[in-house]
């Protein structure tokens, strides 16, 4: 390209300036959020801008952001993972089952009294979580089937698995409801003590996905697979770290769900896999692997659930929701395209 | 042909005309009829396929129990039913997720000679079905207003809030609760004011975060009526991590274990419950009556009344009205 043609492409200024700062995705949303929050605050007469509602929105970015977690590991290493979803209402109902007809814990437990089942509880959901990973490692390491497919036949078994231990009823064992309340501690509030554990598992996961090898290989083999293999990475040994992790988040998901309905229930993650990989790609992550971070993704989950909560405060009808986030999709892969055409261009 | 090649082939005709006439004395004693459900995951339907599976034993009925195992969705219905139809049963009990959507297929089954009973939803056109079996669903709604109008201690002149949480739109069992509901507030309870509505899509987690938001909204907020056991269960959640069990009425439709327990702990105000088990049954007598002895139901459209349970219910019809799992 000649130097003509390329003055011709950059913007000049104050433009290129804005340009340059809205090129960066993470301050993009940050700049979505905050003119979403004023325009709801507007529209709502006020009652957007209350701190309960932060914590609402908070409260919904928890049950999803887990999975968004391990959806962008699993993205950056040019994979997916569809049996997310599944996997929470399979962890959550494992967790409860195991609780009342293994340690015969009930639903007359609650409070304080339910701190160890509930971290039982949680172990049991973590280790059922990791069994899906390690299937879907096996469908796509050793049985060679794409990722799409084995992830789905993993969300049909697991969702299917979920139905016949629960019975298809919600599963009541032992409680804590101020663990998810803004009420529970309101020195917290607008936060709850379930969205601080969140947000530390996902700083942690977010250094390992970024400052260490764990991060450094998934960007390898998500860019080029075979240049990963040629560097000496084993290729399957690490895509199982990375499904099984996946699985682990969603186990993390389905016990985060256990709390906040008090119930193991089948259908608790109806549906999640569709959004988490929704808040991924809104995060800036390709799903052609190798792009993505966290802090994206955690802006992106942020973004989806802020209209949601807006669209409600503002009674618009919910039908609306879902165009809504097919526009945000739609405009998340355009600015990835953007951003890709000047790279090029440059 | 030798002798030992002939002995085989004779063998192994007769155990082929053995096997086929085992095969049509089967077919000629035992009805197959095919039950398409909405989602398995939904105890509603669990207890559906108690009452189903009790009546088919009894009536000597080869049952094909079918559906999504959890989305209730026309999408992933449709197919479903389709493929029942090719395995050519005698009767297809069917729940229709969509009362157009499945119209096609309901018709394609009659055109195949299959008796078709709708139960708990129905298909647009009821005309070419045997029988349509439900609970009263608008009474039901009825039933709901009453007992929140009782919680808040209903006055004339005074405006009350409520918001209604639904699964879909569309499901016609959501839509005649909602027209029971809002008729009996029209009727008897005019200060009575439905502010919001939103969907859940059977999952809980949807169905309590909607709960949280209006009860931001609405910090006045007197009631809820959550529509079915998922936007039960939901708000039920939504009102004890809010603190404000008792201090918002809540009504909750199905009665499943973990709702009718939390009916005893006083989280709810009342849940309306319905008997899938004896809709089930009932469908499946009506078929094996058609198909059997060419016996036409004295009507098509039949209603089992539903019963709103309190706190103060007797432990026996709770236990009765609870819906029990396989």
């Amino acid at each position: 390209m000649t130097d003509s043609k390329q003055d011709q492409l950059k913007p000049a200024g104050i433009g290129a300036g804005i340009a340059k700062l809205f090129s960066n995705q993470s301050i993009l949303l940050v700049a979505v959020i905050l003119v979403l929050g004023i325009f709801f605050s507007i529209q709502s007469g006020g009652d957007f801008a209350k701190v309960m509602v932060f914590n609402n929105i908070l409260t919904d970015w928890g049950s999803i952001i887990l999975l968004a977690v391990g959806q962008t590991l699993v993205v950056i290493s040019g994979g997916i993972d569809l049996s997310v979803g599944a996997t929470v209402s399979l962890s959550s109902v494992v967790s409860a089952f195991v609780m009342m007809n293994v340690f015969k814990w009930d639903g007359t437990i609650t409070g304080d009294a339910a701190t160890v089942p509930l971290l039982v509880g949680t172990l049991i959901a973590v280790l059922t979580g990791a069994a899906v990973g390690v299937v879907n490692a096996i469908l796509i390491n050793v049985a060679k089937i794409v990722p799409f497919i084995a992830t789905l036949a993993t969300l049909s078994a697991a969702g299917g698995l979920a139905i016949i231990i629960s019975g298809g009823q919600p599963l009541q064992g032992p409680s804590n409801f101020s663990l998810i309340s803004a009420f529970g501690d309101p020195r917290l509030n607008p936060f709850s003590f379930m969205i601080i554990a969140v947000i530390v598992v996902v700083v942690i996961a977010g250094l390992f996905i970024h400052k260490a090898k764990l991060g450094l290989y998934t960007y390898a083999i998500g860019s080029n697979t075979f240049a990963a293999r040629g560097a000496g990475i084993n290729v399957e040994r690490h895509l199982t770290k990375v499904y099984v992790l996946s699985g682990v988040f969603a186990g993390l998901g389905g016990m985060y769900s256990y709390i906040r309905l008090g119930a193991g229930s089948p259908t608790s993650g109806s549906g999640m896999e569709l959004y988490a990989i929704a808040a991924t790609v809104i995060g800036g992550a390709s799903l052609m692997g190798g792009v993505g971070r966290i802090l994206g993704t955690v802006l992106g989950t942020l973004v989806l659930y802020t209209v949601q909560s807006g669209l409600l405060m503002i009674n618009v009808s919910p039908d609306w929701k879902q165009i809504v986030v097919a526009i945000l999709i739609a405009g998340a892969v355009a600015v990835q395209g953007f951003k890709f055409t000047s790279k090029r261009s440059k | 042909m030798n002798r030992s090649l002939k002995t085989m082939t004779a063998v192994a005709a007769a155990a082929a005309l053995s096997i086929g006439f085992v095969s049509a004395g089967h077919a000629a004693t035992q009805t197959k009829i095919a039950f398409v459900m909405g989602a398995e995951a939904d105890p509603f339907f669990q207890a559906m396929k108690v009452g189903a599976q009790a009546q088919a034993t009894a009536s000597n009925v080869n049952l094909v129990w079918q559906g999504d195992p959890s989305h209730y969705d026309v999408q992933t219905e449709v197919p479903i039913v389709d493929s029942v139809i090719s395995q050519a049963p005698d009767g297809l009990v069917l729940i229709p997720t969509d009362p157009t959507g499945l119209q096609a297929s309901s018709d394609k089954a009659v055109a195949a000679g299959i008796q078709v009973a709708n139960v708990d939803t129905h298909v647009a056109d009821l005309s070419k079905v045997l029988t349509f079996i439900t609970g009263d669903n608008g009474d039901g709604g009825a039933k709901a207003a009453d007992a929140i109008a009782g919680a808040i201690k209903y006055t004339k002149g005074k405006t009350y809030q409520v918001v209604v949480g639904l699964t879909s739109k569309t499901a016609t069992t959501n839509v005649a609760r909602l027209d029971g509901f809002k008729a009996q507030i029209a009727k008897k309870y005019p200060g009575i004011k439905i502010k919001d509505v939103a969907y859940s899509a059977s999952n809980p987690q949807t169905a309590s975060s909607n709960v949280n938001n209006w009860l931001t909204k609405y910090p006045n907020l007197s009631g809820i009526f959550a529509i079915d056991g998922t936007n039960a269960s939901g708000a039920a959640a939504a009102l004890q991590s809010k603190k404000l069990v008792g201090k918002v009425a809540l009504v909750g439709y199905d009665a499943y274990p973990a709702n009718v327990a939390l009916l005893k702990k006083g989280v709810f105000t009342a849940l309306i419950a319905q008997d899938p088990a004896a809709e089930a049954r009932l469908a499946i007598k009506t078929l094996v009556a058609k198909i059997v002895n060419g016996k036409n139901p004295a009507k098509r459209d039949v209603v089992i009344p539903n019963v709103a349970l309190t706190k103060s219910t007797s432990a026996a019809n709770l236990k009765k009205y609870t819906y029990v799992a396989n």
